[in-house]
């Protein structure tokens, strides 16, 4: 038996090559986690984790500056990419031993491309293009990790910050587009399609307007059930005011038709309520404010119904808060009676 | 199967399992597998998911408060006799930095040591949790070590080394500023202005300007201001309309976090308390929001996935719960949908700076 333990454990320590082991290591004493006599939420880690974080924690103390501790913090990392001192330590290094940045740059999108979702790579990788001066391979890059993950908020954040600092503008609006081709409900390329204009072009001219507009009513009709081409829809004319674009209001009415969702009605409703707002009759919306009234409450009636009933009490609160502010005179075809507020909900 | 044992079956599937739950969160406390690793230096938070839990949960009386509370303290990064790290103070995520194991001062001399902003966040709220009177937060150091984070554009960072500024870290400045009731840790000006620069043409917020809206960032924004007392200064009435419009919309069953996202269980807390911030909350459908948060229950082992048939882990456990919570599942206590703890928790923290403000009039001005 004891035969038997002592081959057992001989075995171990020859799978296990820890740097307690090795001889260019025996000047440094390793440091152990102390977390204690009562350790709370702690992490049972093999022998293996604890020796490269012992020593880790060893040439912390000291602040080493040296080849073996960046050997070192490479190990850390494969362990763990989401320790942060081990990044920073590592930074401090490549500067105090002039490392080649290249190679590092070679070294971090390997990494990322492990763990794409992981704050601490990328913000090592923003540090490094920084250092280099060269963010030339950054685009490529981060459209690779993109055909992983289309909505990679890392990825699209990492991306924003190089076109801004380093003015590569250029052919990004093409890139938005061809995301677009591919998931036409990909909210995160919406997004940056109003990053790239709102940095270039701007939305103050009327040709911008008109063709975001055109492209937007064109991505209404190959996929209505699209809450962020609404949403840039809105977004892009709701401070002009809704109802002033000419026009407008009549597309959406004949999509009403025939590419109905929930994202057009609340839209139409905004535009309604845009009108009365702003109180002056515009062409097509030249009624009176109690028609006006009448089509917002109408929408909102047939959301709490029928085409978004999840919001039921939404829609029900916005057609009160409506009838409340421009009602007046109560007219026999409102649309909401004026009830109060429904029950709060029970859920048993 | 016979009718009766099925519509049992259909009511157990829905059925909350409270004392799962509790079990996970003392599990969480205790030990967790090598796998976690990536966990190390957060791990206070992780306590902090597990003990607001148990408190959700009315279960506070499995855990020994006072260990819990000598390992917090042992966290701090305390100022050094001569006072030159008070930029680093704080709280540590873990002890994974090597300093040895001490729960009183001075500070011990490190190159590397340095609090994490939501650490500190995350520490403060679970010594209230736990009862303590915070009497040994060096308060000083905390929030020197807050401001020193803070950069031009009213930003963030976590860590003193630098990291990521955004959005996240305004938040945790917030929460220690509030329950310090000392806002000398930030400039608040540069803060909105931050925060209103973050919000996006789709009315909710990204993590900064020019990025997606995002429910965990619209939260951060939205809990910042209320926290900040600046809600109604800092956003206009139409603005905040526009902004529950997009929260609101998040609801698919559950929430999620973007549009055209799945739904995930983590958002029932972030846009259900941002929405109740907003006095929205109401609105939504509490039927459906359970059911999803239920239905990514793990029946075996307790606490919630972000979505069904998935791994539980203690932030979506924690959240699911608050999410439950904001919807008044009885059993569970309230939340305090800006600051992210109980009610009562909440309330012992009034009763704390009462008490400071007290035994400051007394003594007739600064402490």
């Amino acid at each position: 038996r004891a035969e038997e333990e002592a081959v057992f454990s001989r075995r171990n320590a020859a799978v296990c090559f820890c740097f307690r082991d090795r001889k260019e290591w025996a000047d440094l004493e390793p440091v152990p986690q102390d977390d204690g006599p009562n350790p709370v939420v702690k992490i049972a880690y093999s022998e293996k984790f604890s020796d490269v974080y012992d020593y880790f924690r060893a040439l912390l103390k000291k602040d080493e500056r040296s080849e073996r501790a960046f050997a070192l913090t490479a190990e850390a990392i494969e362990l763990n990419a989401a320790n942060y001192t081990v990044w920073h330590y590592r930074r401090v290094l490549l500067q105090a031993l002039s490392k080649d940045l290249r190679e590092e740059m070679r070294y971090i999108t390997n990494i990322i491309e492990e763990q794409p979702k992981n704050y601490q790579v990328w913000h090592h990788r923003r540090m490094v293009v920084e250092w280099l001066g060269d963010p030339s391979e950054e685009l490529e890059f981060i459209a690779q990790i993109l055909s992983q993950d289309a909505k990679n908020y890392h990825a699209w954040q990492h991306r924003q910050w190089v076109i801004q600092e380093y003015k590569l503008w250029d052919k990004e609006l093409a890139f938005v587009e061809s995301l677009l081709e591919d998931d036409v409900r990909n909210n995160s390329a919406w997004n940056q399609r109003h990053f790239v204009i709102s940095h270039t072009t701007g939305f103050s001219e009327p040709a911008v307007v008109e063709r975001e507009t055109q492209y937007c009513l064109n991505q209404i009709r190959k996929a209505p059930h699209n809450e962020s081409v609404w949403n840039y829809l809105k977004g892009m004319l709701q401070d002009r005011g809704l109802s002033s674009q000419p026009g407008l209001l009549e597309k959406v009415l004949e999509l009403k038709e025939t590419h109905c969702s929930p994202y057009l009605l609340a839209f139409l409703f905004d535009c309604y309520e845009d009108a009365l707002e702003n109180g002056v009759p515009k062409d097509s919306l030249d009624q009176g404010c109690q028609e006006t009234l009448e089509k917002a409450l109408e929408i909102c009636k047939l959301l709490a119904q029928e085409k978004d009933t999840i919001r039921k009490e939404y829609w029900q609160f916005l057609g009160r808060s409506l009838q409340d502010r421009y009602g007046g005179e109560v007219s026999p075809g409102d649309a909401t009676p004026t009830a109060p507020a429904s029950e709060p909900q029970q859920i048993s | 199967m016979a009718e009766e044992e099925k519509q049992f079956e259909e009511f157990e599937q829905i059925d909350f399992l409270k004392d799962r739950h509790v079990r996970f969160f003392h599990r969480t406390l205790q030990v967790l597998p090598e796998r976690y690793a990536s966990l190390e230096t957060t791990r206070l938070s992780i306590l902090f998911f597990a003990l607001s839990g148990l408190d959700v949960l009315d279960a506070l009386d499995v855990v020994d408060s006072n260990i819990m509370i000598e390992w917090i303290y042992s966290l701090q990064v305390l100022p050094t006799e001569d006072k030159s790290n008070l930029s680093c103070c704080g709280f540590r995520g873990s002890s994974h930095i090597g300093v040895p194991y001490s729960t009183k001062g001075p500070g011990v001399v490190h190159p590397y040591d340095s609090g994490h902003i939501a650490m500190t966040y995350t520490g403060l709220c679970s010594l209230l949790i736990l009862g303590d009177d915070l009497s040994r937060v060096n308060k000083q150091g905390c929030l020197a070590g807050v401001r020193a984070l803070q950069l031009e554009d009213g930003s963030f960072y976590a860590v003193p080394e630098g990291s990521e500024n955004d959005i996240r870290f305004i938040y945790c400045a917030a929460c220690i500023c509030y329950m310090l009731d000392d806002w000398s840790g930030m400039d608040i000006q540069k803060a909105i202005e931050y925060i209103r620069g973050s919000l996006s043409y789709d009315n909710a917020f990204g993590q900064g300007a020019g990025r997606e809206s995002h429910g965990g960032w619209t939260f951060c924004a939205i809990a910042s201001l209320c926290l900040m007392g600046r809600l109604e200064e800092a956003l206009s009435q139409r603005e905040l309309d526009r902004i529950r419009r997009w929260c609101i919309m998040r609801q698919q069953s559950g929430f999620h976090g973007r549009p055209n996202k799945p739904v995930d269980t983590c958002y029932s807390f972030w846009v259900g308390a941002t929405l109740e911030l907003l006095d929205v909350f109401r609105y939504t459908n509490f039927e459906k929001n359970r059911n999803f948060i239920l239905s990514t229950q793990d029946r075996l082992v307790g606490g919630f996935a972000k979505w069904p048939d998935s791994h539980p882990d203690p932030l979506h456990a924690y959240l699911g719960l608050c999410g439950l919570s904001l919807i008044g599942e009885p059993s569970l206590r309230k939340v305090h949908p800006a600051l992210n703890i109980t009610q009562r928790a909440f309330q012992h923290l009034q009763q704390l700076q009462q008490t400071w403000r007290e035994s400051t009039n007394s003594c007739g001005g600064q402490h």
